[in-house]
């Protein structure tokens, strides 16, 4: 956990780029060093952008799972295009997706209780607690898969758009309307 | 707090959530690597728990699918899209039994009337009731923009006429309770592909395509694209004032041209402009049309002599194009008019005109006119620059700012006339200038299509590196984004190319260990494209 804090200060805005690609260069080389390296700097990402669609903790983290198995099996297919993080993201969403699939499928679970998850998580501040539970509870499934991509994964909204399959004016206005709601709301109490 | 911040605070909760699985994924990966050498031929698999409780899974999915099939045909399955379209667009999924599945806005306007509201599982009339209600609170439907258009999609055509006719009925109802009178459009769809990739390209409903398509048809002057972006009234309005015929479309009610000055305004206006008394008018005409771009009413009349033509910017009431030529039909008022068959000519031109019919033994359409010529041989002319001055100074534009100028001396209504034809600022000019006297006979104003203002102009590919960044800037572009110093690389090259009709930088260059290559927008100094590879 204390990997993940101090990578995800220290890379700043979004994950680098062009650090990314040459990751996934040596892991196509099976660099088992740059899928930790990759890990470090994508999986709140990765794992943000699948607890937004999937609203289980569990399930996203199976996702997370399964998802850098799948980047260090396919990696030597990818090719550098500048837009690694859009590859890694492609391949979350599509894993959600299924995981969708098989719980619907399953019967719909009961919407998650976060306090017992969130209580257990030490690395989580009080104010990390409220503004999870904010997200999950406020935005619509596509509000918060918008904000997560922008917001933790760096995404241009054009790029958003590209991913979610929506137009761009449906990302900005969806992106709008759920920052004013969460500022609505964080805002008042910090 | 701003966005940013904001944003900051989401991305640090979550970070400081993500469970650290790290370790199992770099074991499970060593695994997978084993499965994978002898993967390529006997595809021998690892059975973790994991991976069996998978299969299982898939198992139960498979049976429990089969039979679940049935009931989601009846209860799941799209039977009718009812569409909306305002501004706003929404398309509304029901099944058999006019349940909602889904309802899907369009556009941003449709997101803003759909807001939280979820309708699945809600009969169609109160998901529609609660739409018209949400449009006419956040006024997409008001006094000025009263129309709405119905579009039904169902396979049986009978089905979708019923719910149609229905539901334009309903609506109407609603609207007219309200402090206005709404127009119903409503329309059921037989779009072939062509129309749904039509519909699908411009991010509109199938049901707006449809009734563009119609439109088009019946008014050729209009392209698809041009009309994409107008509203519902807008479109209402163009069909109403064209006395367009859309064979498929059912209206109820008129269309509202509240938001625009009205055809009254824009009389006043042409007729002021024209200085023209409002009672010497004949042949007038006055439609709604959409030109450049905007909602113009054209204005059409004579009087005395001359005939014009008005381009009235329908909201604004600002004169987008003003045309004023002579008539060619014109009769005077017999006041002393000597001749006896004045069938034809304007007595203005006669009398400007006298000494110049040299030509008019050259064969004229308009016979009549040409025998009313005098058979003098041909006197000077002003010259062409006299011409041109006659012109620019009608105007009001100086010589220098000109451009795209074209003159032709050429024989019209019967006499001599320079043609001119010029650009300047934004506006297209005609003229017609009376060889022999110099006097402005025809002028036209018309705003210029293709004008682009100077400041983004100069982006001719021919124009050299005119409007460029230039190459020592996209060099730095290309350095900076690599991440690299100029004194790390070797083996640079760059050239101006073009690509895709843009103009484009493409720079290669080796530093450390990498060969990188790039595309550099030459008019924005945007990263078009960058790859990079061990050397």
């Amino acid at each position: 956990m204390i990997i993940c804090l101090t990578s995800a200060n220290d890379s700043g805005g979004e994950p680098d780029s062009s650090r990314l690609d040459r990751c996934l260069w040596a892991i196509a080389r099976e660099d088992s060093q740059a899928l930790a390296e990759l890990y470090d700097c994508t999986s709140p990402s990765v794992y943000a952008f699948a607890l937004s669609i999937l609203k289980n903790t569990q399930d996203a983290e199976d996702v997370l799972h399964d998802c850098y198995l799948q980047i260090y099996s396919a990696a030597a297919k990818y090719q550098a295009s500048g837009k690694p993080m859009a590859w890694i993201l492609t391949i979350t969403r599509n894993l959600c997706l299924l995981k969708l699939r098989e719980r619907r499928r399953m019967a719909d679970l009961p919407p998650e209780n976060w306090e017992p998850y969130l209580e257990a998580c030490q690395s989580a501040s009080p104010e990390d607690r409220l503004i999870l539970t904010e997200c999950m509870r406020l935005l619509s499934d596509e509000e918060r898969q918008i904000v997560i991509l922008h917001a933790v994964a760096g995404f241009k909204h054009r790029e958003t758009a590209k991913l979610l399959e929506l137009p761009l004016s449906t990302v900005l206005s969806k992106y709008n309307r759920a920052m004013k709601k969460l500022k609505n709301h964080i805002g008042k109490e910090y | 707090m701003t966005n940013r911040d904001t944003e900051s605070k989401i991305k640090r909760a979550f970070s400081n959530t993500v469970p650290d699985i790290r370790d199992s994924i770099l074991s499970d990966c060593k695994t997978q690597e084993g499965a994978v050498i002898v993967m390529t031929d006997t595809n021998r698999k690892t059975f973790s728990p994991r991976r069996l409780a998978g299969i299982a899974a898939a198992f139960v999915l498979l049976i429990g699918g089969m039979t679940g099939f049935q009931i989601y045909r009846a209860n799941y399955s799209v039977a009718s899209t009812v569409s909306l379209d305002v501004n706003p667009s929404i398309e509304i999924q029901v099944n058999k039994k006019e349940q909602v599945l889904m309802v899907n806005p369009r556009n941003e306007d449709a997101e803003v009337v759909v807001g939280d509201m979820d309708f699945k599982g809600s009969s169609l009339d109160v998901t529609i009731n609660a739409l018209i209600g949400s449009m006419l609170r956040n006024g997409y439907l008001n006094e000025l923009a009263n129309s709405i258009l119905i579009s039904v999609d169902n396979q049986d055509p009978a089905k979708s006429a019923e719910l149609q006719e229905r539901l334009a009925n309903e609506i109407n109802a609603v609207l007219q309770t309200g402090t206005f009178n709404g127009a119903v459009l409503s329309q059921s769809i037989s779009a072939d592909s062509n129309l749904r990739a039509l519909a699908e390209d411009y991010g509109i409903t199938l049901g707006k395509a449809q009734l563009i398509q119609q439109i088009i048809e019946q008014n050729a002057f209009y392209s698809f694209a041009d009309l994409v972006p107008l509203s519902i009234n807008e479109l209402n309005l163009l069909t109403e004032s064209g006395r367009l015929n859309l064979a498929n479309v059912n209206s109820l009610g008129t269309a509202s041209d509240k938001a625009y000055i009205g055809e009254e305004k824009a009389k006043e206006i042409a007729l002021s402009h024209a200085g023209a008394a409002a009672d010497k008018l004949t042949q007038y005409e006055i439609e709604l049309d959409y030109e450049h771009g905007a909602m113009v009413y054209e204005v059409e009349f004579k009087s005395e002599g001359f005939e014009y033509d008005y381009e009235i910017d329908a909201v604004t009431g600002s004169i987008l194009k003003s045309q004023k030529e002579t008539d060619d039909d014109y009769i005077p008022p017999q006041t002393d008019a000597p001749k006896p068959e004045a069938g034809n000519g304007s007595s203005q031109t006669n009398q400007t005109n006298t000494q110049t019919g040299g030509d008019s033994s050259q064969a004229n359409p308009n016979q009549s006119q040409a025998s009313q010529e005098g058979t003098k041989p041909k006197t000077s002319y002003i010259d062409e620059d006299q011409a041109k001055s006659a012109a620019l100074s009608h105007a009001g534009v100086s010589a220098n700012a000109v451009t795209e100028y074209e003159s032709e001396l050429d024989r019209e209504h019967g006499i001599m006339v320079y043609e001119i034809d010029f650009k300047c600022e934004g506006f297209e000019y005609e003229y017609e200038i009376d060889a022999s006297t110099g006097a402005v006979l025809k002028n036209q104003k018309e705003q210029d299509d293709d004008y682009i203002p100077p400041q983004t102009g100069g982006q001719q590919p021919s124009g050299g590196n005119g409007g460029y960044i230039g190459e020592a800037r996209a060099k730095e572009i290309a350095f900076s984004h690599a991440g690299v110093s100029a004194n790390t690389v070797h083996e640079y090259e760059a050239k101006l190319d073009e690509d895709d009709g843009i103009m484009i930088y493409e720079i290669e260059f080796k530093a450390g260990n990498y060969e990188y290559e790039y595309e550099i927008d030459a008019a924005s100094g945007s990263v078009l494209k960058y790859a990079w590879d061990e050397d």
